[in-house]
């Protein structure tokens, strides 16, 4: 570790997880905000683990839907069996879901935009092989898991729980000297050779729990949506939106990935209601705009608005 | 004994020989100069020794223990290190962050933790008061002592510097020498240093080998070496020595 936890910091971020956690039972939400909070949680917890690969090592992956797809069915398949109770499914898909993503390791011989067109295209095809697959998926049918409507109640707080260890997660990953040898990677991965750092070990490593992270995702999608297909969870969509969660909310940033799945959930929910067809163009935009104009997304943009502040303060006290 | 012994290694690119069956062996606390024209395949014989490029053929040995075909990272636990002529810090750490990468893997060298160590080879280098700063706002010199610190938080028993002084200074330069020497003396590395400053070369190398077109023309004390035909030709031309 680099320097001690702060316990403040540590007390403030339990403080507002558990103000979250109140949120529906001091006030009265109506089912469809606490389902769309719920939903918020998992995508939060999503991105923040694609952010491990995306942002600290700077991999960018359009593939994480793969992962996510197969902690999905994964779980539905071993809810439906009645092997396990849902939480352990979930573990279970997130640990199948683990040990897939360590199939990418001839993938992360490849770096930057040649890594990222090769997730394009596993991604794919993963999605075809698991849409013909009927046996595991029940093809473009799917699955549907018996409904639970208690089990979806407490998704909130099994979501919210998951996001909030994530998040935690990715604060401590950030602080420690594996996060910063996964920063000395993204800068100049014959550099860190250099000096002893072997990107294909710690790479794989985040690949690995990145994946992992994702499985467990989908698997809790799996009960929230009760209703699973293969061109939905391993479907292109899936994993551009992981990457623009993370690129709206602050790339490589340590809480940026939850803003962004917070603004996209949102803007899914409204734009794919009035205009199916306009929303990936408009996030084709966004993502374009960000790009250009504040790499650091929305956490870019509040650090300059601090600043600015801070700047004008200071000007108004001299 | 010697530390580090190199036979017969030669890089091809091609149809390019750019190392061609060069031979050096490397005592404990030694430090041994490499001079040559450019593109005499200086710093091919570093990315070789320091597994950032495979061999063609021969053969790198540190003790009894066989470098080549290792991966550069289990190069640099093993102990041989590295640095670029062209200053490689990773611009997203701070300076301190940057040595303590490297100190993580010191393998058993070093004991302690990394921050600690790190910290320690700033002191050493003179960038402590500049620890919490990014590489981006140091001067030129300031980021090849960071290079150098970073290369030393490996507790290195072999360091490669490739061309450490150039570029700099005449105060800066001299500054530098001396660390080198430190870093032998206080530090007990065994140094090949690559360098086009000579007078730099000239005092602080116990022998000088000189390359040319890939192939070794020359080795002795840095006296012999600047009186020898074969390396006047080399740097001035044919018929060049008076």
């Amino acid at each position: 570790m680099i320097g001690r936890v702060p316990r403040r910091g540590v007390a403030a971020y339990a403080g507002v997880v558990a103000l979250v956690a109140a949120v529906p039972v001091v006030f009265p939400v109506s089912p469809y905000t606490h389902n769309l909070l719920t939903f918020a949680f998992l995508m939060i917890a999503g991105s923040l683990a694609w952010n491990w690969m995306g942002g600290f090592v700077g991999q960018v992956s359009f593939g994480h839907a793969t992962m996510f797809g197969i902690g999905g069915f994964v779980a539905a398949r071993l809810i439906l069996s009645g092997a396990l109770p849902a939480p352990l499914a979930w573990i279970a898909a997130g640990l199948v879901a683990g040990v897939v993503a360590l199939g990418a390791h001839p993938m992360l011989r490849l770096r930057g935009p040649y890594f990222s067109i090769a997730t394009i295209g596993v991604g794919e095809a993963s999605r075809v092989i698991f849409t013909y697959w009927e046996g595991f998926t029940g093809g473009s049918s799917g699955l549907s898991l018996p409904i639970d409507p208690i089990l979806k109640y407490q998704l909130y707080w099994w979501g919210l729980g998951l996001a909030g260890l994530v998040g935690g997660a990715s604060w401590l990953l950030r602080r420690s000297t594996l996060g910063l040898q996964l920063l000395a990677i993204k800068a100049d991965v014959e550099a860190a050779a250099d000096v002893g750092v072997s990107a294909t070990f710690y790479q794989d490593l985040i690949f690995c729990l990145s994946g992992a992270v994702v499985g467990l995702t989908g698997g809790l999608y799996a009960s929230y949506f009760a209703y699973i297909e293969p061109s939905d969870l391993f479907g292109f969509d899936r994993s551009i939106g992981f990457v623009l969660m993370a690129v709206i909310g602050g790339l490589g940033t340590v809480f940026g990935p939850i803003l962004g799945a917070v603004v996209f959930v949102l803007l899914r929910q409204n734009l794919l209601a009035s205009y199916p067809e306009l929303y990936l163009g408009l996030y084709g935009g966004l993502l374009i705009v960000i790009i250009l104009f504040e790499p650091l997304g929305l956490t870019g943009l509040g650090l300059r608005l601090a600043r600015r502040v801070r700047r004008a303060r200071e000007g108004r006290r001299s | 004994m010697s530390l580090l012994a190199v036979r017969g290694l030669s890089k091809s690119f091609g149809g390019l020989r750019a190392l061609d069956r060069v031979d050096l062996v490397l005592a404990e606390r030694e430090i041994l100069g490499v001079i040559g024209p450019n593109g005499a395949g200086k710093t091919t014989l570093f990315s070789l020794i320091a597994g950032s490029l495979e061999p063609t053929a021969g053969e790198v040995h540190l003790g009894e223990r066989p470098l080549h075909r290792m991966p550069a990272h289990r190069i640099v636990r093993a102990g041989v290190v590295r640095t670029h002529q062209i200053v490689r810090p990773f611009p997203n750490l701070t300076v301190l962050e940057n040595a303590t990468v490297a100190a993580l893997h010191a393998g058993g060298r070093a004991s302690g933790p990394a921050p600690v160590r790190a910290a320690e080879v700033l002191e050493f280098v003179g960038l402590a008061d500049r620890a919490d700063r990014m590489p981006g706002t140091l001067t030129l010199a300031g980021r090849k002592r960071l290079e150098l610190a970073r290369a030393l938080a490996v507790a290195p028993r072999v360091l490669l510097l490739d061309e450490v002084i150039a570029g700099l200074g005449p105060t800066e330069a001299q500054a530098l020498a001396l660390l080198i020497r430190r870093i032998r003396d206080e530090r007990g590395a065994s140094i090949i240093m690559i360098e086009h400053v000579m007078p730099a070369v000239m005092s602080l190398s116990d022998r000088v080998i000189v390359l040319d077109h890939g192939k070794q023309i020359a080795e002795g004390t840095p006296a012999e070496v600047v009186r020898d035909a074969q390396v006047l030709a080399a740097y001035l031309g044919p018929g060049g020595a008076p």
